[in-house]
């Protein structure tokens, strides 16, 4: 398993994204979507494309990784324009009405998945999980475990690529015993079977083994909370983009 | 203080797995519990963090009795880091993970960071901080969960063989950090498997079978052959060395030095070399990348009887030993075993974890499985596999139970035979010795010597260099990629610059006959060889 660039994982940084709180930066990213789904086109939309401009400029994010980003959905998206462009009742032909309409709606998720991918690509997974347990505090008094959720969620996060360490040791000490991970289907099966009941008998241990640890250090899904207040750059940002959100909704 | 009195413990209600142990623990001392594996010391280490709970005798903190008290009442007074830092780090910010303690305390954020930044300080690694955890070495994970443990302020530390994973360099730092604790006056309780940890105790207790054998004074120790045997250290080259030196009238803190160990630090097994018919596992001119990141820049090894492969954390060690094995295939260059190119199968490849190499239903099953996929007949398949097992001394009656079920060192052993039941040429062991206790060391070292003598090429990969140099033919260093050189085993037992060299700490016995030989090869000129 050769380690290769995740899509929308967190790359490390020290941009204007980076900095920005990452509540603000959720805030934002649910600003946008309004923002993409609102705007009208030509106006609305092209302010709401300056804005992916204005973000991925904030982030210093390629806008390659956005076309990387569309390319598992490409051929669906593909597939709905021209569907719509194609009219079969009454005369059968090309409509240049569906065509821009369609055309228009792929615009607006590129757009949607501009905006998550920088979000995803300059904040830490715990930040998101921090950020969504503080937003949904107010939940905690109807009695969800806020808390847990969120050290929950961050143990997940963290836990993804050491279980694909994990996998790959595992494999590595198959293969050299002769276990082939290729061939028809049944032996593709029975080649994750072997692979998977290691894997499953190690994760519980080491499960076992954290939920221990985090006793010992007195866990008990309360913490401090270590929210810091907004500072004045994520008020600013807050404030340009509900303008912004405004403003393309409005155009 | 926290005292045990009279306590025992039993997992199941009915096989007690400590005996009326009593023992205490005080601030300002450093006390070393030893025992062989499965003699009880992790048990007795939990009662006094309050994650067991005896089932009978007392708990007492600070004079207080707190055997039935809630459990965050000891947790907090006594703060516990064990070997894996894997199971141990919980965030992916090292500034999170140090914060977690604290957080769970309910102590302000202002307090809170305070607390991470002394911590960080107290470990030496500041400049971790703001760094993920998941990029960190072993190494550094490890003082990582050191700190996030300091970070409550416990009055007591249980170390729980916290350095069996580490390398040369990191023990030194992490040693250093807990003197500088207990000359605090924090009260430290570290279980060991290596003689390392005499020189820092000012109390050593043994534990046999569950039960306190032995107590007293770390120089009184190494003059009790009873204790010293019961301890398992009997067999741990260091502990053997230093127990000459206290015979001999030399205090233990001047035999820790390598001028003091020097006279003691002999080595015990003269090698042979390999025979003619002995096979060769070479690499010639690796390169592999992940990503944009190179891992091998053209490494060569040739490898004939048993060869160390030695280097710092992010060397290549890892990479190189699955190229050797077939299961990685390189950017360039070639893996060949006898000259033929090495393909998955021909070479044994075991890792220092038992469970990542065990799948089937049957341990018969698991040990024939290699012998079955290279396309023996069932019955060969199966005598290979009886063979390995005996071979390795586990009994007719656990053929049918599920490998999951064996004890920690029968596993070991099934997932041992299983590599042996392919009789391939040559092996590659990645960190067989982390984590075992001095006897299963010794054990294994002397196993794996018999499969070079047989005349297989044995590549072993081991931050514990001081453990397997007496029984290697060769040694090897890796840095950034290359090999910086292959030495003979025996010079590279009196160089520590060859390991300096490598960017690695040499081990204390290195450094003690390197003092002992009056005159020293230059490391400089050895590693012109490659």
């Amino acid at each position: 398993m050769r380690g290769r660039e995740v899509l929308g994982a967190y790359v490390a940084g020290d941009t204007l994204a980076h900095r920005l709180d990452a509540r603000v930066k959720i805030v934002l990213l649910i600003l946008a979507t309004v923002a993409v789904f609102a705007a009208d086109a030509p106006w609305g939309l092209l302010l709401a494309a300056a804005g992916l401009v204005a973000a991925l400029v904030a982030s210093r994010t390629s806008p390659t990784l956005v076309v990387r980003g569309l390319r598992p959905a490409a051929l669906i998206l593909a597939f709905s324009v021209l569907a719509n462009a194609v009219v079969l009742v009454g005369q059968p032909g090309l409509s240049l009405d569906g065509l821009s309409r369609s055309a228009l709606a792929v615009a607006r998720i590129a757009l949607l998945v501009g905006f998550a991918l920088t979000l995803s690509s300059t904040t830490m997974p715990t930040e998101v999980a921090t950020a969504l347990s503080w937003l949904m505090a107010p939940l905690s008094r109807v009695g969800v475990p806020v808390g847990g959720i969120s050290t929950a969620t961050s143990i997940a996060l963290r836990f993804i690529p050491i279980t694909a360490t994990e996998l790959e040791r595992i494999r590595a000490a198959q293969r050299a015993r002769g276990a082939r991970q290729d061939g028809g289907a049944l032996e593709v099966l029975a080649g994750w079977r072997r692979v998977l009941v290691p894997l499953v008998v190690a994760l519980f241990r080491r499960a076992d083994d954290l939920a221990e640890a985090m006793a010992d250090r007195c866990y008990t899904g309360e913490q401090t909370s270590m929210a810091r207040p907004l500072r004045p750059v994520d008020w600013v940002a807050l404030a340009l983009g509900l303008a912004w959100v405004l403003a393309a909704a409005l155009l | 203080m926290v005292e045990l009195r009279d306590v025992s413990f039993s997992y199941d209600g009915e096989k007690d797995v400590t005996d009326r142990v009593s023992l205490s623990l005080r601030g300002g001392e450093h006390l070393v519990l030893l025992g062989k594996n499965g003699s009880g010391k992790s048990t007795v280490a939990r009662m006094f963090n309050g994650r067991l709970r005896p089932r009978s005798g007392r708990v007492l903190l600070d004079g207080a009795d707190v055997t039935a008290a809630p459990r965050p009442v000891l947790s907090r007074a006594t703060g516990y880091v064990r070997q894996d830092p894997l199971s141990q780090v919980v965030s992916d910010l090292c500034r999170d993970e140090v914060a977690f303690g604290p957080r769970n305390l309910g102590l302000s954020p202002h307090e809170v960071r305070e607390r991470v930044r002394e911590a960080l300080e107290a470990c030496g690694i500041a400049e971790l901080a703001p760094r993920l955890t998941g990029e960190l070495s072993g190494g550094q994970q490890q003082l990582l969960a050191l700190a996030g443990v300091l970070a409550m302020r416990p009055a007591h530390l249980v170390l729980d063989e916290a350095d069996s994973h580490l390398d040369q360099a990191t023990r030194t730092r992490l040693r250093g950090v807990v003197r500088a604790l207990v000359a605090r006056g924090v009260a430290v309780l570290e279980i060991a498997h290596s003689g390392e940890a005499l020189v820092d105790a000012t109390r050593v207790a043994v534990l046999e079978g569950g039960a306190l054998l032995w107590e007293g004074p770390p120089e009184a120790f190494l003059r009790d052959d009873r204790a010293l045997e019961a301890s398992g250290l009997a067999e741990d080259l260091i502990a053997a060395a230093f127990a000459r030196a206290v015979r001999d009238g030399i205090d233990l803190a001047r035999a820790a030095s390598p001028e003091g160990l020097a006279p003691y630090a002999g080595s015990r097994v003269p090698r042979r070399a390999a025979d003619g018919d002995a096979h060769t596992l070479r690499a010639r001119g690796v390169e592999l990348s992940y990503g944009d990141r190179a891992a091998l820049r053209g490494a060569e090894l040739a490898s004939r009887g048993l060869t160390l492969l030695l280097g710092a954390s992010g060397s290549g060690k890892t990479t190189l030993a699955r190229v050797l094995s077939g299961v990685l295939d390189p950017d360039a260059g070639t893996a060949t075993l006898d000259g033929t190119a090495v393909r998955p199968g021909m070479v044994g490849l075991s890792f220092q974890r038992p469970e990542d190499q065990l799948f089937c239903e049957t341990v018969i099953d698991d040990v024939a499985f290699g012998p079955r996929a290279a396309g023996a007949g069932e019955e060969r398949a199966l005598a290979a596999a009886r063979d390995a097992l005996a071979r390795l001394g586990l009994g007719e009656e656990l053929l049918e139970r599920s490998p999951f079920s064996l004890s920690g060192g029968q596993m070991r052993r099934a997932a041992l035979a299983g590599v042996l039941a392919l009789r391939p040429g040559a092996y590659v062991f990645d960190e067989p010795t982390a984590g075992l206790d001095a006897p299963g060391r010794a054990g294994l070292v002397r196993f794996v010597r018999g499969l070079a003598d047989e005349g297989a090429a044995v590549v072993v990969i081991t931050h514990d260099a001081g453990e397997w140099l007496d029984a290697a033919d060769e040694v090897a260093f890796l840095g950034n990629g290359r090999v910086l050189g292959t030495v003979p085993a025996a010079m590279a037992r009196r160089d520590p610059a060859l390991f300096e060299a490598a960017g690695l700490e040499p081990p204390l016995l290195v450094r003690a006959a390197c003092a002992g030989s009056p005159a020293v090869p230059s490391g400089g000129r050895a590693h012109a060889r490659s």
